[in-house]
């Protein structure tokens, strides 16, 4: 008996962090810093910032097999392989082995995962946006999927939150469509660009912008006090920034978690299900296996944030099954795992640029312009699609590279090759996804992973809307390339994207205003389990079309400061 | 353990024959020549490896692509050698298979005895038979999200044509070695800050 409180006591906390990513380190810095004890239970490996980034210094010759990727990486990484780069040498390491956390494709599903400290957020594109007051109000206007419960007022301060602590880059653009944030200096755009933004906005009355990214223009106090920098220029980003000059769990909301010497950390521990405390009603706890050892433990909370990323956050609550909640934890609605979104991508234009001969840059921009969402705004209605799309893209000129298609061989191509190639602009396209309940990932009912955890299976694709819409995301992006007067215009529509390789997968637990069609309230609660909180992609109720994480973050500092609200006032 | 290992070779050569079959109906001499040099031992390769004469032309057809001049060339900085690395790590029997052809090919031309003015009008006979190849395999680039390029192609039995190996594998290797670097561009591994410039007159590339 004793024993076992003394277990109970050593393994209590006032809140367990599921995952260490983009949400659970803004889960763990705002409930330290607002007092409690918190663990994070990380599933990976350890990530050290800093010391583990092995590859962030290597010249190109240190990179064994440079930009191609080795059969055998291709093998085990098969399906973060479907995303260009990011089984390549300098980041594979990095990356979830594939072969060795299998899930069920009854439909293709590019589901691109990295298991360690840190998770994607150490990966990230860095690109943050707010999402504008109509994607708030959307999904009740169209009469798809269910309403938000919340409002663009709700979370924006939650957004300058967020901004000022990670650090974005921007400009103020004073655009309904892309609403202005608390902005670092703006990163320069090159002067075929200026040009490019200058004919669109006289020809189409369209705005392209500098992106904003989490990228430090100019290190503030706070963000230097973590161990921060400015921008060192290199863009290689994705190795791991030693300057931790971009902002990661790891360079930013680990570190200021561990200031407050209310955190801890566990690794290589991945939980298995949320305990539900029938007489209480509400989870108690969880419980985890140790992915190496395969040793099972108990770890308890008043509070459990479940941040384990969107697919593997519903893949939990439908492993947490209890006599309340025989379909999983919080899954009265059966809408746990239904309604996958991302943001459909792979699709756009490019051009040839002439003249600018003279013009070059010094340093790499880990960023690029953005042009905000046009279609299904203000005036501009399309017929055969609803909502819209942004793009990211640039100029940039070429190197050596474009030898390997050009005619010749020889000495004098060789010197041409060491000389600066002609300028060329491209765009992608991302993508608004619609929710639909019928695309949706669930457990199998036999086959199991080696800790004894129901696979995956993901039975999504994307619809007619989705599909409508990619063909204007081609058109529209010739057509601006076409009024900058630029040549060599080609369109892509690639068709071997799925659901997933936006790598913005999100939706599978969403949040609403009725408990019979939602899982999430408007705090990110389990509806009748208020004590756990889903503050990953999984409480989206719609996609927008910008870059997700900035607004995962928001909702997370909001739900974390409601939380510890609730604590203080005994409701939870 | 001896027999097992044969045993094993053994296997895998009968899989890499069903797979040739599936893929090409046929098997080419030289995939048949590199998996018996593997089967002999003499490398650890799994299923792609050179012999000396092979070695000897890989190298001149590199050299002659990007040759020593007032800067080192491609056998100055190991490109050959990067080039077998490649191959045996980074490609599969389509490309492996293409390769050797490429290969054989240029060896029933007698090339390495021929004068460097045939040796040069060979090779570009190669690359204009080579850009019909990659035009009918519909090769395209596309943009991802990012801005970052994906090549994308039809799915080839015989894989990338020779040509297009031989030369993207010798720039790739050349232009990011440690010697092609240096001799060719301005390497600069912390650029600490990002301005536009005005090219001056013969301006080196970057390099980061």
């Amino acid at each position: 008996m004793n024993i076992n409180i003394k277990f109970e006591d050593q393994h209590t906390y006032d809140a367990i962090v599921i995952g260490s990513g983009m949400t659970g380190g803004i889960a763990a810095k705002e409930l330290t810093e607002k007092g409690l004890k918190v663990l994070i239970i990380e599933r990976g490996k350890e990530v050290e910032h800093v010391k583990d980034y092995d590859t962030a210094f290597k010249a190109p010759w240190e990179i064994q097999h440079r930009d191609k990727v080795p059969v055998h990486s291709a093998e085990e990484l098969w399906a973060n392989n479907r995303f260009v780069g990011l089984a390549q040498d300098d980041k594979a390491h990095f990356m979830t082995n594939d072969k060795q956390n299998p899930y069920i494709e009854k439909k293709p599903f590019d589901w691109i995962r990295a298991y360690h400290t840190g998770g994607k957020s150490m990966h990230w594109g860095r690109h943050s946006y707010r999402w504008n007051k109509q994607d708030f109000e959307a999904n009740a206007k169209d009469g798809i999927g269910v309403d938000w419960p919340i409002r663009y007022e709700d979370i924006a301060p939650w957004y300058s939150h967020v901004e000022k602590f990670v650090g974005v880059n921007g400009q103020k653009n004073n655009l309904d469509v892309l609403p202005d944030g608390d902005f670092l200096p703006p990163m320069l755009m090159l002067e075929p660009e200026r040009y490019f933004v200058d004919k669109v906005q006289k020809t189409l009355n369209r705005p392209v912008i500098i992106g904003r990214t989490a990228n430090l223009s100019r290190a503030q106090p706070w963000h230097t006090a973590l161990g921060r920098a400015t921008c060192q220029y290199r863009n290689k980003c994705s190795r791991g920034c030693p300057y931790g000059a971009y902002y990661s769990s790891l360079s930013g909301a680990i570190p200021a978690a561990k200031l407050t010497k209310r955190l801890s950390i566990l690794h290589d521990s991945i939980v298995t299900e949320i305990i539900y405390d029938e007489a209480g009603g509400k989870a108690k706890g969880v419980r985890t296996i140790n992915q190496h050892t395969l040793q099972t433990t108990e770890y308890y909370a008043k509070v459990i944030f479940v941040n384990a990323g969107s697919m593997n956050s519903a893949a939990l609550l439908l492993n947490s099954t209890s006599k309340r909640f025989p379909n999983g934890l919080g899954n009265d609605s059966d809408q746990v795992g239904r309604n996958i979104m991302d943001h459909h991508l792979g699709v756009g234009a490019n051009a040839t640029i002439e003249g600018f001969e003279d013009d070059f840059m010094y340093g790499q921009r880990p960023n690029s312009l953005y042009i905000p969402r046009f279609r299904n705004w203000g005036a501009d209605k399309q017929n055969n699609y609803i909502r819209g799309f942004g793009y990211q893209g640039g100029a940039s000129r070429a190197d050596w590279k474009r030898g390997i298609a050009a005619d010749g061989f020889g000495a004098a191509f060789k010197k041409e090759m060491t000389k600066v190639g002609s300028w060329s602009i491209g765009f992608g396209g991302f993508g608004e996804v619609l929710p639909n309940p019928n695309n949706r990932m669930y457990l199998d009912t036999t086959q199991k992973d080696k800790w004894g955890i129901p696979l995956i299976v993901f039975d999504a694709s994307f619809g007619d809307n989705e599909i409508a819409m990619r063909k204007d995301m081609a058109n529209a992006a010739a057509e601006m390339l076409d009024a900058a007067g630029f040549k060599n215009i080609t369109k892509n529509n690639r068709q071997d994207v799925h659901l997933g390789l936006g790598i913005h997968e999100m939706g599978t637990a969403r949040m609403g205003r009725d408990p019979k069609t939602s899982v999430l309230n408007k705090f990110n609660q389990v509806h009748d389990c208020k004590n756990v909180f889903v503050t990953d992609g999984a409480a989206m109720a719609s996609s927008s079309c910008v870059n997700p994480s900035l607004t995962y973050m928001a909702l997370t500092a909001r739900a974390a400061n409601h939380a510890v609200e609730e604590l203080k006032k005994r409701s939870i | 353990m001896l027999s097992n290992n044969k045993n094993l070779k053994m296997e895998r050569r009968e899989v890499i024959k069903n797979i040739a079959l599936m893929v090409g109906g046929s098997i080419s001499l030289p995939t048949l020549m590199a998996m018996k040099l593997h089967e002999s031992g003499l490398s650890n390769s799994l299923d792609f490896t050179l012999s000396a004469s092979q070695r000897k032309l890989l190298a001149e057809v590199a050299e002659i692509i990007i040759p020593r001049t007032d800067t080192p060339g491609a056998i100055d900085a190991g490109v050959p050698a990067f080039i077998e690395m490649m191959l045996k790590d980074c490609y599969t029997l389509p490309e492996h298979q293409s390769f050797l052809e490429g290969l054989d090919a240029l060896n029933s031309k007698d090339f390495l005895n021929k004068n460097m003015a045939d040796k040069i009008s060979i090779l570009t006979a190669v690359e204009q038979e080579s850009k019909a190849l990659m035009k009918a395999y519909n090769v395209k680039q596309t943009k991802m999200g990012d801005n970052e390029d994906k090549e994308l192609m039809n799915a080839q039995k015989k894989g990338l044509p020779f040509w297009r190996l031989i030369k993207e594998l010798t720039l790739l290797g050349y232009f990011t070695s440690k010697v092609g670097v240096n001799a060719s561009f301005e390497f600069v591994l912390v650029p600490g800050r990002f301005e536009l410039v005005k090219l001056k007159p013969g301006q080196k590339m970057f390099a980061y």
